[in-house]
């Protein structure tokens, strides 16, 4: 009974074909996705960031502007940053990094590896570009100083004063992008 | 000179003519029967003027016993050669004959000169035929010579009257009038074969006939579009025209059966006549024949069934689109007017071509034309909306609601696919026959601008509810109900929220008035969810704002996160206005009560104070708001420019009245910004992207921005276009641009 049965079952090898092809039209759903919330991002007009695909052929790749909140030690001040979506986005993060030096209590200053929640274990498909960005930006007013990845910096959070000294002195205002 | 040989040959054959003439009678006596008989036969012969009043009476057995002496000599062939000469040389009197008849014709006009000239060439051709006995080759010779001979003496003119003589033996297409007796038409028929004109003259019998049908068709069925007129038309052709055809085509006809198969070909020919005759009639007709719909079913289905005969489905789009073209789509026609055809065109031609294909070939230019008339999304939106004051939905309500259909992919693996029809061009897409809403939101590539213009058209219909009137919410629930069923319930999502503000405001406002009683009761929106409305700096003055700010304040207890932004200039205010002399009640825009307000404190005010003590405002909607005032008896205008409150009555009526008078408030909706510069609006979000691409990117060349700029959906400008609005943006001071290289000013 279980020999008829098993041979009643579909054979292998189309399944396997099946898999690539809905490979490939994941990788067709993500770029779409990206697409729509490329023109969200533009159309919401949130003051203060934004982002766009590097160049024209790769929709994988951003790169976004983070302007610090008035109010706080970074207000004025810009911060680029890149990010890079998985081909299973949005089910994974995507990787994120300031490529503008930041001195900030949760970022790392020479890598620009963020640590923030929502990036890594508490990420969920349901955010996008535009929250993401938005987090960051409120990251740069009220760092979670419990988990710091710049030592120094929660050090320094305190006494805004110092505080700004420190970052002044790292960071660097913006540059063109070389085009590729 | 001449030889023995010759002599005596000339004479053996000089005694065999003798022999057979003389029939070897004694001495010459047969040569001198024979030369009796051959004078009697060719004296017997000659053709006669039958005109003559003298008859030569033969004795008929003599003269047969006088043929058969000529047949026996074998001078037969010679006395026919004598007797077809002699006819030549007779045959002025038939030309004389048929000239006179001619001369009467067209001096008179009357097919029955015609009938009796056939009749008289009748009598011609059966006086001077030949007897039977000479047998059928001397007839047939005969025939054929007696007919050239008539064909080169008939007029040009001929056969235009044997047209009509043809045609007066029609059947009369009047029921009532009296029939040409049967057997006169059958006569001449008759006559018409003998004579050999039936042959010659095939074509202008046949056109006799098609002439005839189409005249019938015209007259009965111009106009006549509420039934189908074939299967009428149908029973009179086998009622009338058949028994016409029977004369003309099935003569050699013994019984119906062989009738039958002699009319066959004839027949269809006449029948595909009468179809395309219809056909082209109706395809005339088209146009008004969609807007009668559906009143002219009938006509439609006629179509249908004609254009299955005939193939005339490229006129008939030729002449649709034509006709669209001219009386349709122009700037004359109103755009809800050019749907509601394009509807009923829809339906139409649903019923003539069920797969679509003449749809579609009529749509387009339909559909491109109405995708640039601004107002169209609005159209649709209204009539989905159901506005009560239009009569006429485009949708028909028994129509089930259903969602918004996309064009799919051929379902090749169905076992019932049929491949497209032929003449689909190769843009050809089949879409669901049903559903007209998906087909009128489909004009559009998307559906968002009707959900965008659905906003819209929400906040305005929302806004203009006062007193909150839950049973007109109730109304506007219904719709996005029902719109959800149609666009997605996500879509509509910011519809949901508007309604459910509407419902809050007033839950809210029940709150606030348990705490501190106040006549204000605002509609509290939510700024994200509704469009953006046009703002206003009124500033309301005097006890206005006092209120607004004892309504911000309980609100701001209610709900400490949130903040009340007024907006005064939409809304309206109920005013008792009590005067020296009178009291004065209105309903009124707040702009108008803003100015009363003013004029509590000082009687006279110029329009510029008045401006500057409302904040700001455009002077002509300030006057506006004066003259409602003006009209209701309570402001005068002194001097230009310069208005007084009458605080005691001008009218002659004056006295302690007692006026209600209720001023015209607002009754045009209140204004939202409108989605219909739409190009501007595309170019708008183009801008973003720009703007985006260069903020992130930093100095792009102009090639790099049109690349980029297909990450914008619909992108569809060239270079030199995006170079114009660059350069434009330049002007206005966003960007800055050196060496082709365009940056953003920040």
């Amino acid at each position: 009974m279980e020999q008829l049965t098993t041979s009643l079952a579909p054979p292998r090898a189309p399944q396997k074909s099946n898999v690539a092809g809905s490979s490939q039209q994941v990788a067709g759903s993500v770029a779409k996705r990206l697409g729509n919330e490329l023109m969200t991002l533009m159309m919401s007009s949130s003051p203060g960031i934004s982002a766009f695909p590097k160049n024209d052929g790769n929709l994988f790749e951003w790169i976004g502007t983070i302007e610090g909140p008035a109010d706080t030690v970074y207000a004025g001040l810009a911060f680029r940053i890149s990010i890079s979506f998985p081909s299973n986005y949005p089910y994974v993060a995507p990787t994120i990094k300031f490529e503008t030096p930041c001195y900030h209590p949760n970022v790392d200053l020479t890598g620009g590896a963020i640590c923030l929640d929502i990036l890594q274990d508490k990420w969920s498909a349901v955010y996008s570009v535009q929250t993401i960005l938005l987090s960051l930006q409120s990251l740069l007013g009220e760092p979670n100083n419990a988990s710091p990845l710049n030592p120094d910096a929660a050090g320094l959070w305190n006494t805004p004063d110092a505080f700004k000294t420190q970052l002044m002195k790292h960071y660097r205002p913006l540059k063109d992008v070389t085009a590729p | 000179m001449a030889t023995d040989a010759l002599r005596s040959q000339v004479a053996a054959k000089w005694q065999d003519a003798f022999t057979r003439l003389n029939h070897g009678e004694p001495g010459i006596s047969g040569l001198i029967t024979f030369s009796q008989a051959w004078n009697l036969a060719t004296d017997f012969l000659r053709p006669k003027n039958i005109a003559a009043a003298n008859k030569q009476a033969y004795n008929m057995n003599s003269v047969r016993a006088a043929l058969e002496m000529v047949n026996r000599c074998r001078r037969l062939p010679v006395l026919l050669e004598t007797f077809l000469e002699d006819m030549r040389k007779s045959y002025y009197l038939v030309a004389n004959d048929v000239t006179l008849y001619m001369q009467e014709y067209e001096a008179a006009q009357d097919p029955a000169v015609i009938s009796r000239l056939v009749f008289r060439l009748l009598e011609w051709y059966t006086a001077w035929s030949p007897p039977p006995e000479l047998g059928a080759t001397i007839f047939s010779a005969y025939t054929l010579n007696f007919q050239t001979h008539l064909f080169s003496i008939l007029p040009p003119t001929f056969s235009q009257a044997f047209k009509a003589l043809c045609a007066s033996t029609l059947p009369p297409s009047d029921p009532d009038a009296v029939p040409n007796p049967a057997t006169q038409s059958r006569e001449i028929w008759a006559a018409f074969d003998t004579l050999g004109l039936l042959d010659r003259y095939e074509s202008i019998v046949a056109s006799v006939g098609y002439e005839h049908i189409e005249a019938h068709v015209l007259a009965t069925c111009t106009g006549e579009w509420s039934r189908p007129m074939l299967d009428e038309l149908r029973t009179w052709m086998s009622d009338k025209m058949v028994s016409w055809m029977l004369l003309p085509y099935a003569r050699g006809a013994t019984n119906a059966e062989e009738a039958r198969v002699l009319l066959q070909g004839v027949g269809s020919r006449f029948d595909f006549h009468m179809n395309k005759t219809l056909c082209d009639l109706r395809t005339r007709e088209i146009f008004d024949i969609i807007i009668d719909f559906p009143d002219s079913m009938g006509a439609l289905q006629d179509l249908r069934d004609c254009l299955q005969r005939v193939d005339q489905r490229a006129a008939l789009v030729q002449s649709l689109r034509k006709a669209n073209r001219k009386r349709l789509l122009h700037p004359g026609a109103e755009t809800k007017l050019i749907l509601s055809q394009y509807v009923a065109t829809i339906k139409c031609l649903r019923i003539i071509d069920p797969p679509g294909v003449l749809l579609f070939k009529v749509a387009d230019p339909i559909r491109r034309y109405l995708r640039e008339r601004p107002d169209t999304i609005r159209s649709i939106v209204t009539n989905l909306v159901g506005d009560d004051d239009s009569g006429d939905s485009l949708v028909d309500e028994n129509e089930p609601i259903q969602p918004l259909q996309q064009p799919d992919i051929e379902d090749y693996s169905d076992p019932n696919w049929e491949p497209e029809p032929i003449d689909a061009g190769p843009d050809f897409r089949a879409n669901k026959p049903s559903d007209i809403i998906s087909t009128l939101v489909s004009i559009y590539d998307s559906k968002d601008l009707f959900v965008k213009e659905l906003q819209v058209l929400l906040a305005q219909r929302l806004l203009a509810i006062t007193d909150d009137d839950t049973e007109k919410i109730e109304r506007e629930r219904r719709n996005i109900e029902i719109l959800k069923i149609r666009f997605g319930e996500a879509a509509l999502q910011v519809c949901e929220v508007m309604l459910k503000d509407m419902t809050d405001s007033k839950r809210i406002d029940g709150h606030v008035q348990s705490q501190k009683a106040s006549i204000v009761h605002p509609t509290i929106i939510s700024r994200h969810f509704w469009p953006s409305l046009e703002s206003s700096d009124i500033v309301m003055p005097g006890q206005f704002q006092k209120l607004q700010e004892q309504y911000s304040q309980e609100f701001t207890i209610f709900k400490p996160d949130k903040r009340l932004r007024w907006l005064p200039h939409l809304g309206t205010v109920h005013l008792e206005l009590q005067l020296e002399d009178r009291t004065v009640e209105a309903d009124v825009p707040p702009l108008e009560a803003a100015f009363i307000e003013l004029f509590s404190s000082k009687t006279v005010w110029t329009v510029d104070e008045l401006i500057a003590g409302v904040g700001s405002v455009d002077r002509s909607a300030a006057l506006n708001a004066l003259i409602t005032w003006v009209d209701l008896g309570v402001l005068k205008e002194d001097t230009e420019g310069t208005f007084r409150l009458l605080e005691v009555a001008e009218e002659p009526s004056a006295g302690p009245s007692h006026h209600v008078r209720t001023a015209p408030a607002a009754i045009e909706l209140p204004p939202v910004t409108s989605v219909q510069q739409q190009q501007a609006e595309q170019m708008k979000v183009y801008w973003k992207f720009i703007e985006g691409m260069l903020t992130n990117l930093g100095t792009l060349p102009l090639d790099r921005i049109q690349s980029m700029l297909k990450y914008a959906p619909g992108y569809d400008r060239t270079i030199e276009q995006l170079a114009a609005f660059m350069e434009a943006a330049r002007r206005e001071g966003l960007v800055t641009g050196r060496d082709g290289m365009w940056r953003l000013n920040t």
